[in-house]
């Protein structure tokens, strides 16, 4: 009898909370999709170039994992309130039969248990299907075929899920039962008055909301001037600003509306008074829960879409130059060596070309080279947002003075060939500036500054212009090496730089596309690399290049889209629970409404008005934090990589926008038809 | 006072659950209402007053018999005519007040007449005169919260009243009231009944306040069980109030009751 009633009681409570149910739901395949990383394809093979930051990064993942079930409490513990309220007088009347107060404990538990229970048993196998599609996506996305796919499931991910999930949910429970199997069972019998205190108190708290207006507006504007520089204080300064300024913004709200009620309310017909207190009471009464939601929602869209433009970022950042570079190394191979191994039967079958990358260091001793021009260039430069990078750049230059590295104008033209891009064609006196630093864009828009600012160079007191561009192709397979500077030159300037040697610094090879496409890129790169092992030649491939953009792609938008779509359903779901709390206290006004006079299709609008109006406010104070938050983010700290497309950034970001509103839309409309069927059901009749 | 019928109540029978489960509330209840008449319906629980009640103010379909509101059958009522019938042509006074308690007063007795369309000026004269006349004047920018029960059903009263209803239907419109307010409030009613030919009909409990009407009806087991008239000219509240008890003695606790 008691396991029936529990089993009935758990099915109900699915079925009238289904919303919850379906976040909960959420959160489980969140939850493994985060725990289950190690075992992702792209992190097994990461593991295996990048063991060391990967080890880094799922060292973090269980940090994330509490923090997310801590926010993840919240939401729980809110719903069981709501869900308690609701049953209060079930559980009252329990109390009233006789029942022992452990047993209604244990009764709550229980359905608590098995409601986790069912969560777990959809959610699990349903984020076993989204890891697997993520898997294969991501493989996808990053474009590359290299990855075997395996179909993987991990037990300890299964397990932590289901021990967090379960934990969470049982001290929501426990923490509750506790609180109503200690009420009287006359107090849950009782039917709950709305708390009208704060209609009456409202009025005075117009001036909250001028002054949430005044501090939101500082930190938008703290954001987009100062944020770039990362100072601590600025940070703090913002953040404090816009928290405090969103709390006192709705804190606010309700006078504001009041305030159009009294002007507008006596001249309009209908619901008009009605509707706009519904939401005035809703406001005033779940103030701290719109200003939670909206930051959360702000969190949400900042976290999404620092994730697409690390994705887009890393994605513009290499254009491939070369599959290996083998260095010229007098143990591992001379040129002539290179060339012979090159050149052989074996390798012919898979490389398409070759080239030598002629790159080298100038000595101070034997020639003169002066980076005075550009120096000055970059000193003169007016209204850098930046100075401290100024200054560094500056003091860059005098170090090591006269050792500069020089390439020549032929192999950079190999390089840009091979990234399919147009060739560079120097002029008499002409110079072009090369760094391989694209990854700090206001390093390279400083150079440009300088390179438009007129910027040149003296070899032995004779003077060459640097082309305005600043190039930062790849120099060799692996992007590993560092170039803060550069200068492309003729190649008989640079044969004159460098007399001492050949000035060849190794020798790029490029494998056969199709070979590639139709064996694979990971089995052909190893089979070459065989080869040169073989032959004891020292090289890289262009393998530890993807294993680091790859890492940053993961790492970077794998984590902040988890954080946002956690963060979005959290938000969601806290404003839903709210509201429905704030309706089921005020369900008897519908009736009274439906007895002066108002028909089921105008309370039913005026229902709805309210919870879109609600929502609204919180979707709209976010959404324009948002827009603030992405632009300070942009333009200030996450700056993209020269050549990465912030257009594409800003659409994907504006697409996932649009998804953040259509599951609020969701959630709102399935509030909205339970209060329409709530309503409907007042009409007896 | 006129002597047009205003609601005439033919037949009602209102059955509840089906089966085994099947409870007859009213068992064929007639009654006619004059205009201008304060109509008082008592009896024990679960007599049937309130679902009869419930039934003119369209809250509950009759099972069968008719109901008529100045000629038109209100039974057939559906959608707009019968949301205009609830707020215009009947007021309801609610024992527990039924303010809306996130509305002032002021908005809570304008409410009705939003509803149907009457704002501004037009709604404000009609308000402050009721408002005078049942004395809130002082709370009508009040929220409920920060009145007193008197106050609370009094504005309700004004809101019943305020789109000057054919009929005004009360349920228990004392009941959480003490005697002081009780009396303010049957007074006031009162007066709106003899001085503006207000048609009230009133379900109570309280002989004080079934002393205020013209004419009683005594309900029982869904069925009419005795009427009791008051000769207004030269019958005093008090004599009438007598001749209440002595009903009531006799349907509540008289001996034909003992089982």
């Amino acid at each position: 009898m008691f396991f029936r009633q529990i089993r009935r009681n758990a099915a109900k409570n699915r079925k009238s909370n289904g919303l919850f149910f379906g976040s909960l739901v959420i959160a489980v395949i969140a939850f493994y999709t985060l725990l289950s990383m190690d075992k992702q394809d792209v992190m097994r093979f990461l593991s295996t170039i990048e063991s060391d930051a990967v080890r880094k990064l799922l060292l973090l993942v269980p940090v994330i994992y509490v923090v997310s079930l801590f926010f993840v409490f919240f939401l729980v513990y809110f719903s069981y309130h709501y869900q308690l309220n609701e049953r209060k007088k079930e559980l009252g009347l329990y109390l009233m039969l006789g029942m022992k107060r452990s047993s209604l404990f244990a009764m709550l538990m229980a359905e608590t248990l098995l409601n986790s229970l069912i969560s777990l048993a959809i959610g699990i196998p349903a984020a076993l299907f989204l890891t697997e599609a993520i898997s294969l996506t991501t493989v996808k996305l990053v474009g590359l075929g290299i990855i075997g796919h395996k179909v993987t499931w991990s037990l300890t991910a299964v397990i932590g899920t289901a021990v967090g999930f379960v934990a969470v949910q049982l001290i929501s429970m426990l923490v509750l039962s506790i609180r109503f199997a200690r009420t009287e069972p006359a107090l849950l019998l009782k039917p709950d008055a709305a708390d009208t205190q704060e209609m009456a108190a409202g009025k005075s708290s117009g001036g909250f909301f001028a002054a949430g207006c005044i501090l939101l507006g500082a930190a938008y504007g703290l954001g987009v001037t100062v944020l770039g520089s990362l100072h601590v204080a600025a940070v703090m300064l913002t953040l404090i600003l816009g928290t405090v300024g969103t709390f006192l913004l709705y804190r606010g709200a309700g006078a504001v509306i009041a305030g159009r009620i009294r002007k507008k309310g006596p001249e309009r017909p209908g619901l008009y008074t009605f509707t706009g207190r519904q939401i005035q009471e809703n406001v005033l009464c779940q103030y701290k829960t719109m200003a939670v939601s909206s930051l959360l929602l702000l969190i949400a869209l900042s976290c999404v879409s620092y994730g697409i433009g690390t994705v887009v970022g890393s994605q513009a950042a290499t254009a491939k130059t070369a599959d290996f570079s083998i260095q010229d190394d007098e143990d591992g191979g001379t040129g002539e060596e290179i060339l012979k191994v090159l050149k052989s039967r074996e390798c012919k079958k898979y490389i398409s070309a070759y080239y030598p990358v002629c790159l080298g260091m100038t000595d101070a001793e034997v020639r003169q080279v002066s980076l005075d021009g550009l120096k000055y260039a970059v000193s003169s430069l007016r209204g850098v947002k930046n100075k401290d990078i100024q200054e560094n750049v500056i003091a860059y230059m005098d170090d090591d003075r006269g050792y500069e590295y020089f390439i020549a104008q032929s192999s950079y033209n190999h390089i840009l060939e091979a990234a399919g891009k147009e060739k560079l064609s120097l002029k008499d006196g002409e110079a072009a500036f090369y760094t391989s630093m694209r990854e700090y864009p206001d390093r390279t828009d400083i150079y440009r500054g300088a390179l438009k600012n007129g910027a040149y160079i003296e070899v032995d007191e004779e003077r060459y212009q640097l082309l305005e561009e600043v190039y930062s192709d790849n120099v060799v397979a692996d992007r590993q090496i560092t170039l803060e500077k550069a200068f492309i030159v003729p190649d008989e300037l640079y044969q004159e730089l460098m007399p001492d040697n050949d000035g060849l610094f190794c020798y790029n090879v490029l494998l056969k596309k199709e070979l590639t496409e139709k064996e694979g890129f990971m089995q052909t790169l190893q089979k070459v690399s065989a080869i040169f092992q073989e032959k004891g030649l020292v090289y890289e491939s262009y393998l530890s290049g993807i294993g680091r953009r790859l890492f940053f792609t993961v790492a970077g938008s794998y984590i902040t889209i988890y954080l946002g779509i956690l963060f979005m359903v959290i938000a969601n779901t806290s404003i839903a629970l709210k509201y429905l709390m704030q309706q089921q206290a005020n369900r008897k006004r519908y009736r009274t409404v439906l007895m002066l006079g108002a028909d089921i299709g105008e309370i039913c609008r005026s229902s709805a008005k309210q919870i879109y109006l609600f929502s609204g406010m919180v979707l709209l104070v976010s959404s324009v934090s948002a827009f603030f938050a992405i632009w300070s983010m942009f333009n200030g700290f996450f700056r993209l990589p020269y050549g990465a497309s912030l257009r594409n950034v800003l659409i994907l970001t504006g697409a996932a926008f649009a998804v953040f509103i259509a599951i609020q839309m969701i959630y709102v409309i399935i509030i909205e038809r339970t209060g329409r069927k709530d309503i409907r059901s007042l009409n007896t009749r | 006072m006129g002597h047009n019928k205003i609601l005439e109540v033919e037949d009602i029978i209102k059955i509840y659950g089906r089966g085994e489960n099947r409870t007859e509330a009213l068992k064929g209840i007639s009654f006619d209402v004059l205009e201008g008449e304060f109509l008082g319906i008592m009896g024990p629980s679960g007599s049937g007053k309130t679902t009869l009640l419930n039934s003119i103010a369209t809250m509950i379909r009759v099972t069968s018999g008719k109901i008529r509101l100045k000629g038109e059958d209100i039974c057939a009522f559906r959608g707009k005519e019968l949301s205009s019938y609830r707020g215009k042509a009947i007021g309801y006074l609610f024992q527990e007040f039924e303010l809306l308690d996130n509305l002032t007063a002021r908005e809570n007795i304008i409410l009705p007449l939003a509803l149907h369309g009457m704002t501004g000026s037009e709604a404000e004269g009609m308000l402050k005169k009721l408002a005078w006349h049942f004395g809130i004047e002082e709370v009508l920018d009040k929220f409920p919260s920060q009145m007193s029960g008197g106050q609370k059903q009094r504005v309700a009263a004004v809101r019943a009243l305020i789109g000057e209803p054919g009929i005004v239907l009360a349920d228990e419109p004392t009941g959480a009231l003490d005697s002081r307010n009780s009396k303010v409030l049957m007074d006031r009613l009162s007066a709106v009944n003899e001085e503006e030919g207000r048609t009230i009909v009133m379900v109570t409990h309280d002989a004080n306040a079934a002393s205020y009407c013209s004419r009683i009806l005594f309900i029982q087991d869904g069925r009419l069980f005795h009427e009791l008239r008051r000769n207004v000219q030269t019958e005093t509240t008090e004599g009438f109030y007598e001749r209440i008890v002595t009903v009531l003695s006799q349907l509540g606790g008289g001996s034909a009751n003992v089982l």
